[in-house]
């Protein structure tokens, strides 16, 4: 077992030398790479990466370049889990093997993938890979969206925004079906652990990254990643809104162990009406004209509800 | 933990299926992913028999698909290792986003194909669609007639697949159920004999050098697509043949079996041929010799190497014969049928006049009689005294109902 | 990288980050690693950018929100200190002004053309109102 990469704060955390790249070809202020970096200097070991199809992969291996400082690989869009669940397969094997070119490191296997990558059209062989028991984490970069493509609805898409299979009008206040749960469903794989993170709160995040990679089986890693383009919000404000969807409990950072045991690790001291995260991004905008106004009341119920079920869950320690 | 090695008998009573799961666990594979399906599925289990028992020191991983398993041993492959897999029919076609994904990074994979019927309707049984539809994917695809072939050409897929100039997957067919549950006596190799043909893996631009990272699978648009592909094509089209004739030379040095990239039966003096794949071409042979009996001269061309095409082997082979017959076992739906159209591009532009019929056979596992094959030379030979086709080029052989023929 | 005819690069459109053999990268800080011309480390996004950040390092208490919060890993940040910005790879999004916490903020966006040094010369001064 390597030894877990000292970060008392963020001083210390900033003398990392990166392994992700600039000049990739991601939009302004996306915060997608924020929370890669994040996953990366989280730890000093050596890493295997893998991406699934979409904004990150496209933008960060357009041939002639990449922006990736570790072995990367892509295959399509369902499968960059097991990708990295076949090179962790190869380490296995030249392990036992005694065929490794440098035997003395402790590599570490990740997985990065889009919401639609991970809650759709990736949701089977995410599930095979947990179920299998490899050693990799995978993380979701959710957006809620099919950013790559130009806004598309996944089951990731929240009830009330406006995607472009799924458009708000005249008769429609957009997205009818409430985003998956995918936390719970992974718990459900009874993997040693499960965390919802947001790169806002960055300690926590990378407390989180670093109990994932120090246990030993799969890792299912949610990442709130707000979308400055389909989200549509200011570049500059990716860190405001990421604030906002952590500080009205509409992403809450909580952690789930084996599947069993559910902690809240992040209590906002004043929480943010969850109207005030809606009013901050177009694709809510039509849910603050009279005739779907009553959506945001729905908004706030069914996020508290939700909180007070984490809550719940918690002091019950299931 | 070490492993065992497994004392074999000289010869073996095996079925094709049971030969290829030994081929595999004498190349000691470093990572098999793989998902069961008819009529493929004995490989996966012998596989997974001979690790239980302790005769395979590898990965083996039981994934939740076929396309979950080209994707493992893909990306099993990338960071560094020997990996194979097998697969039939339904799960071949699920598998085939990630076959194009295989090829088009250069990674050495053997699948072992036992060809199967797509469908609807649904069917197990052996017919060769799976096999046509691998065939633009960029693999190398060597064709097997016998449990024996499927034994002996496993190994020689490693060798070339892996060989660096090459660095291409390799699919090893086999016909369903006819090859692959058919137990025949296979010649083997001794554990040291066949792990001494395919060599240690010898890494390649591998995810697990530490100190080289590499990225695999980016995206190339308009400005680099079409030469990484014509790279393929290049590689295809030059490195490949000459590394199979080598490997076969080196296997027949090993074992005394010699393979041809084209196999020729009775065809040097013969008027009249068919050209086949698979179990066909062992009927064919024994009804050409049949024929010659009758005094037709018949001969019987065996494709054994399907990717890259041979189409200078398959001119010599049918320069000077007067009147053949393309066999596919796969629905055209629409065209001539995929060996009538290789060869007629291999004929097309040189001087022979030989005459070229196409024939649909074998759908589902139908039967191919001998009685099929009698009434298919007597027709080539027609063919030649009359100087001209005297049927329509395309005929159905076996199906029920009025004649079916086209073109 | 130039556009190279079908015969002149690896097969597999396979890329390496690095010319030569890298021990420890995680240990390595970007200056001192030779990265290869297919790295996205020495090519440029500067002319992606219609506002840039200035940094006025008189303000500045290294606290590092800047670093951590840029997409980009445009802080260049060295032995826990903020040194400055990387011109080549800051997209000019503006993360790094809206998360800096010192009134006034050490780090301002000014249009692409505006003359750093006469900008930080006339910084704006404590914002009472903060």
């Amino acid at each position: 077992m390597s030894e877990i990469k000292k970060i008392k704060n963020l001083k210390e955390f900033s003398t990392s030398a990166d392994r992700f790249e600039g000049a990739n070809l991601l939009c302004p202020g996306c915060a997608h790479s924020i929370i890669v970096r994040e996953v990366l200097n989280a730890t000093n070991d050596d890493l295997i990466l893998s991406a699934s199809t979409g904004c990150l992969e496209v933008c960060t291996a357009v041939y002639p370049y990449t922006s990736w400082d570790a072995s990367w690989i892509h295959i399509g869009f369902e499968n960059g889990s097991t990708a990295v669940a076949g090179a962790e397969s190869m380490y296995n094997a030249l392990k036992t093997k005694g065929r490794l070119k440098q035997p003395d490191r402790n590599p570490k296997f990740v997985s990065f993938a889009g919401d639609g990558a991970s809650y759709d059209i990736g949701f089977q062989w995410i599930s095979g890979c947990m179920e299998r028991g490899h050693n990799i984490m995978h993380v979701v970069l959710d957006n809620e969206v099919y950013a790559n493509t130009g806004g598309q609805r996944s089951s990731s898409t929240p009830i009330g925004s406006s995607a472009t299979t799924s458009p708000s009008g005249s008769h429609s206040y957009g997205e009818k079906k409430n985003k998956k749960d995918m936390m719970s469903i992974m718990a459900a794989h009874h993997i040693p652990y499960v965390a919802q993170v947001a790169p806002n709160k960055w300690k926590d995040m990378v407390k989180k990254i670093q109990k994932g990679f120090a246990v030993d089986g799969p890792v299912f890693i949610n990442a709130v990643s707000p979308c400055t383009t389909e989200w549509k919000f200011d570049p500059k404000d990716t860190m405001y809104l990421t604030d906002l969807s952590t500080d009205s409990l509409v992403f809450p950072l909580y952690e789930i162990i084996d599947g069993k045991e559910l902690n809240i690790t992040y209590r906002p001291k004043n929480v943010v009406p969850v109207e005030e995260y809606l009013a901050a991004q177009g694709r809510f905008k039509h849910l603050f004209k009279d005739q779907y106004k009553h959506m945001i009341k729905e908004w706030q119920d069914r996020v508290d509800s939700n909180w007070a079920y984490l809550q719940r869950r918690e002091e019950a320690k299931v | 933990m070490a492993f065992d090695k497994m004392e074999l008998k000289d010869i073996e009573v095996w079925d094709g299926n049971f030969a290829a799961a030994q081929a595999m666990r004498q190349c000691q594979i470093d990572v098999v992913a793989a998902y069961p399906i008819t009529p493929s599925t004995p490989i996966v289990e012998g596989y997974a028999k001979f690790q239980s028992d302790n005769f395979i020191e590898g990965e083996y991983v039981m994934v939740e698909s076929e396309h979950a398993a080209m994707s493992a041993c893909i990306g099993a492959a990338a960071a560094g290792g020997r990996v194979a897999t097998a697969t039939s029919s339904q799960g071949f076609a699920l598998m085939v986003e990630t076959l194009y994904q295989a090829s088009g990074m250069r990674l050495p994979i053997v699948l072992n194909v036992v060809n199967r019927a797509l469908a609807a309707p649904l069917n197990v049984n052996g017919d060769h669609s799976d096999m046509y539809l691998g065939r633009d994917s960029g693999w190398i695809q060597f064709d097997a007639y016998c449990p024996q072939d499927a034994y002996d050409l496993n190994f020689i897929a490693f060798k070339v697949s892996e060989d660096h100039d090459v660095r291409l997957p390799a699919m090893v067919h086999q016909d369903g159920f006819m090859t692959s549950h058919t137990a025949q006596g296979v010649h083997t190799l001794t554990d040291d004999q066949g792990y001494g043909f395919v060599g240690e893996y010898k890494p390649m631009n591998d995810m697990l050098d530490f100190e080289h990272p590499v990225t695999h699978g980016v995206q190339t648009e308009e400005d680099w697509h079409f030469e990484h592909k014509a790279r393929q094509h290049n590689d295809l089209m030059t490195k490949v043949m000459p590394k199979i004739q080598t490997a076969f030379d080196e296997f027949e040095k090993l074992s005394g079996r010699k393979y041809n990239i084209v196999e020729k039966y009775d065809t040097e003096d013969a008027d009249v041929a068919v050209v086949c794949l698979g179990t066909s071409v062992e009927t064919a042979r024994e009804v050409a010799k049949e024929m010659r009996a009758k005094g037709i001269k018949a001969g019987v061309v065996g494709i054994r190497v399907i990717r890259p095409f041979p189409f200078f082997e398959i001119q010599e082979a049918l320069k000077d014969l007067k009147s053949i017959a393309t066999l596919d076992r796969s629905n055209p739906n629409g065209a001539p049928g995929m060996l009538f159209n290789e060869v007629a591009g291999c004929l097309f532009n040189t001087d022979t006049k030989v005459l070229l019929s196409g024939k649909v056979y074998g759908l589902g596992g139908r039967d191919l009689t001998k009685a099929h094959l009698v009434e298919l030379f007597t027709e080539l030979q027609a063919n030649v005294d009359a100087g001209k086709l005297t049927t329509p080029q395309q005929q159905f052989i076996g199906v029920r109902g009025p004649k079916l023929s086209f073109l | 990288m130039a556009n190279k005819g079908w015969d002149e690069f690896e097969i597999g459109a396979m890329l390496r980050t690095f010319d030569g053999s890298i021990d420890d990268i995680a240990g390595t800080a970007q200056e001192d690693r030779s990265y290869s011309e297919s790295s996205s480390y020495r090519a440029s996004v500067a002319d992606w950018r219609l506002e840039k950040p200035v940094f006025n390092k008189d303000y500045c208490i290294d606290c590092q929100f800047c670093w951590i919060y840029c997409p980009d890993v445009s802080i260049i940040a060295r032995d826990k200190k903020m040194i400055g910005v990387d011109m080549d790879h800051c997209k000019g999004c503006g993360i790094c002004v809206e998360v800096c916490p010192t009134n006034p903020k050490s780090l301002l966006m000014f249009t692409e053309q505006a003359d750093e040094e006469s900008e930080i010369a006339s910084w704006p001064s404590k914002d009472e109102e903060k």
